[in-house]
Order: C-alpha cells, then sequence, then structure tokens
C-alpha cells in the first residue's frame, strides 16, 4: 500500500471576486480589508468548490485536500475541519485530508475531538497534517509567534496523548493544565489518523517531524530544496529509529491537462501568475512577525527573497517549483520522474489555482483521473514498489 | 561609542555587555526597544556621573534568554547586575522601553534609586493616549515614527539596511515579542506605580508619534510631584533631537 502510487486533489478555496484596485494592497492577508467579501459571491464560492471536490472522489482521486487560512483570499477555509464534514457524507472512498488546523489556534482536546469527530464519522478516511501555520496566521490570531515552535510541540504532546492513552489522564504543562484529558470520541483509526507536518522547512519543524516518526510536506520550497529536507528527514527520523516510507512524503504538485502543450499553458499560466502575484501576494513583515523564525532563518530568506525579486516567468516558476502542464503523456512523465526523485508514492496535486474557472477545473480534474493517473498506474515504478518491499 | 568603557559579565547565565562613561555618582540609563540609534548623546552626563549603559537581555550586545516572557524578568536581571556592579543606590533614566522598566524598578524597589528620570516612558495603558504597536509596524516605517526631524536618525542608521542590520531588528523585536505580543500593557504595573516616591523627572517631545505627549499627564496622576518637561517639535526619540532636554535630565539629576 506505503509503495503504491497516490493522487491527492487539493484545492484552496479562494476568494476570486476581488476588486479592480486590489493592487494597490501589497497584501491580500492579514490586512486586505474583509469589506471586499461578498457573502452571495461566497455562497456560490463554496457550492462550487465542493462540488469539484466531490468530483474528485467520483474520478477516483486517491485523496481531497484542504487547508487553513485566515484574513485572505487565499483560501476560504478558515475553519477546515468545516469543509471536511460537509465532504464526509458526499464522498465514497477518498480520504479527507485535513492538511490542517494549526494546533496552535485550538484548544489542543478540541482539535483531538473534531478531527476524531470526522475519522468515526467517515469510518477512519481522515488524514491530518499539524502545521505550525505561517506567519500570516499570527498575525491574524491572538497567539505568540515568538513562542509558537514551543506550544504546537505541547500541542501534539497533547493530542497524541488525547489519542493514544486510555483517558482520564493529566497533563501539567508550560501552556495548558488538563485535569481531565478525556475527550470522546476517540479516532477510528488506529492509534490514531495518519499524521504529517507541513512546513517551509524550518529544520526546527522537520526535527519534530523526524521525533515523531510523522510524514512530512514542505511547500514553497524549490525541487532542490524540498529533496533535501525529505532527505534531511529520512536521516533524522532514522536517529529516531523511525524508517519513514515513501508514502510519507507528500509531494506538492500544481498540474494541469489538456489535449496540447500549447492549450495547457494557453488555459492555465494566466491562473498561475494571479496564484502567485496576487493570491499569494503578502509583505516580508507578515511572512516572519517577530520571533516566528530564527534570526538566521530570517537573514536566510530575506537573502533568498532578494534573489528571487522580478516578474512572473513561467517557465523559470516550473523549473524551481513541481509544477505540471501539458499533455497526459508529458504530465505523467512529469509527475513520475519527481516521485522517483523525491522517493516518494504520494502526489499532492493542486488541481484549482487563483481565478480558474469551474469549467477549467472538471476539465483538469476529469483529463488528470482518466488520462494522467492511469498511465502512472500502469507503470508503477519497480524502484519504489522495492523501496516499499 | 569609542568613548566608553565595555565589560561583559555572566549574570544568571546571560551574557550582559555593560558599557561606561565618566566619573561621579552613578547613572544608570536603560535604553529603549532598540538599541541601532547609539548612546553617544550621554556622553553630556559624563563629567558629573559615572554613567552605565547595560544592554538588556534580548538587545544589542548582550545574550539571549527566551525565558525572559514578563517585564519582571528584567526587574530581577538588573538585581543580580546591581549586585555585580556593586551598585547600591544611583540614579536611573530609562527610555521609552527602558523607561517602563526604570519607573517599574522604582516601584519595586525605590530605596534603591536616588532620582528617577524617564524619556518618554512606555508603559501606561492610556486609552486616550494609546501608544503606538510598534510590533504592527513594518520596519522601514519605524525611523520616520521615531524622530520629528529625519535627519537626526539617518546620520546614525546604515544607509541601506543590510541583512545583519534586520537581523538584529529582528532579534529585538523578538525579544519585545516575548513580552507584549498577547497583552501589550499590564494593568498591574499602574496598580503600583504610586510607589515611586524619589524625586522623578519626565521629558517628552509633543511630537511623540510613538507614546502620545498626551500621557505625559496621566503619568503626573500616578506620579505627582514629578517634574514634567515637554519639547516641543521633538518627537520620540527627543533626547536625540534636544540635546537641552539631556542637559535638564543633567541638572536635575545632579
Amino acid at each position: 500500500m506505503s509503495g503504491a502510487l497516490r493522487f491527492n486533489a487539493m484545492h484552496f478555496m479562494p476568494y476570486v471576486h476581488l476588486p479592480d484596485n486590489h493592487k494597490d494592497y501589497k497584501s491580500l492577508w492579514v490586512s486586505f480589508p474583509n469589506k471586499y467579501f461578498d457573502p452571495d459571491k461566497g455562497h456560490a464560492l463554496y457550492n462550487r468548490y465542493l462540488s469539484e471536490m466531490v468530483l474528485a472522489d467520483k474520478l477516483g482521486f486517491d485523496a481531497l485536500v484542504v487547508n487553513e487560512h485566515h484574513n485572505t483570499v487565499y483560501s476560504l477555509m478558515a475553519t477546515p475541519n468545516l469543509i471536511a464534514a460537509a465532504l464526509v457524507p458526499q464522498t465514497k472512498n477518498a480520504r479527507i485530508c485535513v492538511w490542517g488546523t494549526p494546533p496552535n489556534f485550538m484548544l489542543p482536546n478540541r482539535l483531538a475531538e473534531e478531527y476524531a469527530i470526522l475519522d468515526v464519522m467517515s469510518k477512519g478516511r481522515l488524514e491530518i497534517a499539524l502545521p505550525l501555520g505561517t506567519g500570516m496566521e499570527y498575525w491574524s490570531n491572538p497567539v505568540n509567534p515568538a513562542t509558537a515552535r514551543e506550544k504546537f510541540k505541547e500541542s501534539l504532546k497533547i493530542m497524541l496523548q488525547a489519542w493514544t492513552e486510555d483517558g482520564p489522564t493529566t497533563h501539567y504543562g508550560t501552556f495548558y493544565t488538563y485535569r481531565f484529558l478525556n475527550p470522546w470520541p476517540r479516532p477510528y483509526q488506529k492509534p490514531h489518523p495518519p499524521c504529517y507536518i507541513v512546513g517551509t522547512g524550518s529544520p526546527e519543524t522537520i526535527e519534530i517531524a523526524a521525533e515523531l516518526g510523522f510524514g512530512y510536506a514542505s511547500v514553497f520550497v524549490t525541487q532542490q530544496r524540498a529533496k533535501e529536507l525529505n532527505d534531511t528527514l529520512r536521516q533524522r527520523a532514522a536517529h529516531y529509529g523511525h524508517q519513514l516510507r515513501p508514502d510519507q512524503f507528500p509531494l506538492l504538485t500544481f498540474v494541469y491537462v489538456a489535449e496540447t502543450e500549447e492549450r495547457a499553458r494557453q488555459e492555465y499560466i494566466v491562473h498561475l501568475q494571479r496564484f502567485f502575484e496576487d493570491y499569494a501576494r503578502t509583505t516580508p513583515q507578515y511572512l516572519a512577525p517577530p520571533g516566528y523564525l530564527s534570526v538566521d532563518q530570517l537573514k536566510q530568506r530575506a537573502a533568498m527573497a532578494d534573489k528571487m525579486h522580478g516578474g512572473f516567468d513561467f517557465d523559470a516558476i516550473s523549473k524551481s517549483f513541481f509544477i505540471a502542464v501539458g499533455t497526459p503523456d508529458k504530465v505523467a512523465n512529469q509527475l513520475g520522474e519527481w516521485a522517483q526523485w523525491m522517493k516518494t508514492s504520494h502526489i499532492n496535486c493542486v488541481m484549482h489555482v487563483a481565478d480558474m474557472p469551474h469549467w477549467k477545473t472538471v476539465k483538469n480534474l476529469t483529463l488528470m483521473a482518466e488520462e494522467v493517473i492511469p498511465r502512472l498506474r500502469a507503470r508503477e515504478q519497480p524502484a519504489l514498489r522495492a523501496a516499499a518491499e | 561609542m569609542s568613548n566608553f568603557t565595555r565589560e561583559t559579565y555572566t549574570v544568571d547565565g546571560v551574557k550582559t555587555v555593560v558599557q561606561a562613561i565618566g566619573r561621579g555618582e552613578p547613572l544608570v540609563f536603560f535604553h529603549g526597544g532598540g538599541t541601532a540609534e547609539g548612546y553617544d548623546f550621554a556622553e553630556a552626563w559624563a563629567d558629573r556621573f559615572r554613567v552605565i549603559i547595560p544592554y538588556h537581555p534580548g538587545f544589542g550586545e548582550s545574550g539571549d534568554d527566551p525565558t525572559f516572557t514578563d517585564m519582571h524578568d528584567y526587574v530581577m536581571h538588573y538585581l543580580e547586575l546591581f549586585d555585580v556592579l556593586k551598585l547600591d543606590r544611583f540614579n536611573l533614566v530609562g527610555l521609552s522601553f527602558g523607561g517602563y522598566l526604570a519607573a517599574k524598578f522604582a516601584s519595586e524597589h525605590g530605596h534603591r534609586v536616588k532620582k528617577l528620570g524617564l524619556i518618554a516612558p512606555a508603559g501606561m495603558i492610556d486609552p486616550l493616549n494609546p501608544m503606538l504597536d510598534l510590533l504592527a509596524v513594518p520596519g522601514e516605517q519605524v525611523p520616520g515614527l521615531l524622530v520629528s526631524n529625519i535627519e537626526v536618525l539617518l546620520k546614525r542608521l546604515p544607509e541601506k539596511p543590510d541583512l545583519d542590520f534586520m537581523g538584529d531588528r529582528y532579534r529585538e523585536a523578538t525579544t519585545l515579542a516575548r513580552l507584549w505580543w498577547e497583552r501589550p500593557g499590564d494593568p498591574k504595573f499602574m496598580r503600583y506605580l504610586h510607589r515611586v516616591k524619589m524625586p522623578t523627572m519626565i521629558v517628552w517631545g509633543d511630537e511623540d508619534k510613538i507614546i502620545p505627549v498626551g500621557q505625559a499627564e496621566t503619568w503626573r496622576k500616578f506620579i505627582p510631584n514629578a517634574d514634567i518637561k515637554i519639547y516641543k517639535g521633538a518627537g520620540h526619540l527627543v533626547h536625540l533631537e534636544r540635546s537641552e532636554s539631556v542637559e535638564a535630565l543633567g541638572r536635575f539629576l545632579g
């Protein structure tokens, strides 16, 4: 199972009705005024996006991925467990991945409870990612970024204790005191749903995944960096006695499939450009609230941001990140190569970006499911099979 | 700071750098929430005082102690440092964050403080004259908010902030976030401020964009005998914009 290729459909569920003057705002996160949110348009978007995820399940994607962001058009899923709860009864086979709620923004017992409810309701289809949360989320939530990592570790400990030890238990920590940690329900999957740590490559976060034997998904780092992070995690996990499986390394990809290469580029690039230039647009200050990064990390990232400064260049960006755009053959080849190079069997595909319309999303999901995934399944990499065995 | 001597101590495990200049009665200066602007202004006190300027933990050349999560940790740190320096009773001047710390120290250990000087002190919860939440301000906007005449500050800062400068400021903001992120004000500070009974002078610039000068009157309510001097046309770093304010503090303390 762990060696078999697996394909997720990931959706950010953005708010696409940007005002004409949105370029006046340096950031569409944190402080972008919420007067621009129109609930009627929001209603239509939620219905549409949920239907796209339901379609992905029907088409045979192995998993559906939702995640959490605050104060932004980038994602309308401020509380992704609500989205997941809406998906559970509408879907049959796909695993539901909440990747995820930063534990720092919830009481840990309550997050453990919500995940357990989803896991029981879905009869064990839930998967969880445990992010620290982007810097932007710390400007939007009343949680101290300077103690975020310490609090995060304590939250994880409480959640795992809640799931794996018979209650009632106690917890006396730095941030939380539990006199009766005894949450009902407990998860369907034992000892708990599969867990991943997700992040942008801070060594501190990798270390947490290594120690717990969790998977790790890097996001918004370059191809080379993503590979280094996977290799580092494998080594560090081994140090703690954990042998990580290929499926524990979800590979974040952006995918668009069309009949021809030219058509794919023509239909997709404009949306990808808006994704990077507008939906992901934020400021260095919002990316790094005080204490969120170590001083060394801050300097490294500032140096990198200087280098990457410049306009959107699709060819450059496709070489930097895992972006597969083209015919089914081309996309299948690229995904296959990347999976092998990254030693993973787990391909997480962002199937919708920015203001991509419904018809393109449906087309992309359909071609991916009917043309790309079967090609890859037909030539499951022997290397991965060997690794799994 | 070439005219200053520089000593390094280890105080309860934290590297603590102390700069000093001059001869006379001890005068301890607590710096503000950033250390980029320098302390050469204090040379004006060196003819009458032994001026002692420690870097707080988490700032400037001193080391970090991530366990410092409230102002009281700094009070404890200074009790220990003053033991090391064999300072029993001294004049205490504080700027902004350091003014808050100086007033807190004085309210808890009044017998140690001969006279107290406060330069645009932080710490007051004053809903009618709220302090600007500097943690929420983009770094590039901070210099313009610190002074009325930007030239005064520009000559003290690097022309183009390099990575080290950015890193230093980020580290100091991190130190402040540990103290202030969740609750920028502590009502308990004001609760005990009436215990400040030693002679006190408060100086302020009337164009302070960080802590409005209106807070000076609020301080007077807590410390009725304080001598308050307002300098026209000066901003938050009034001591850099008006050397008279430094001289006035020197006369008051001497």
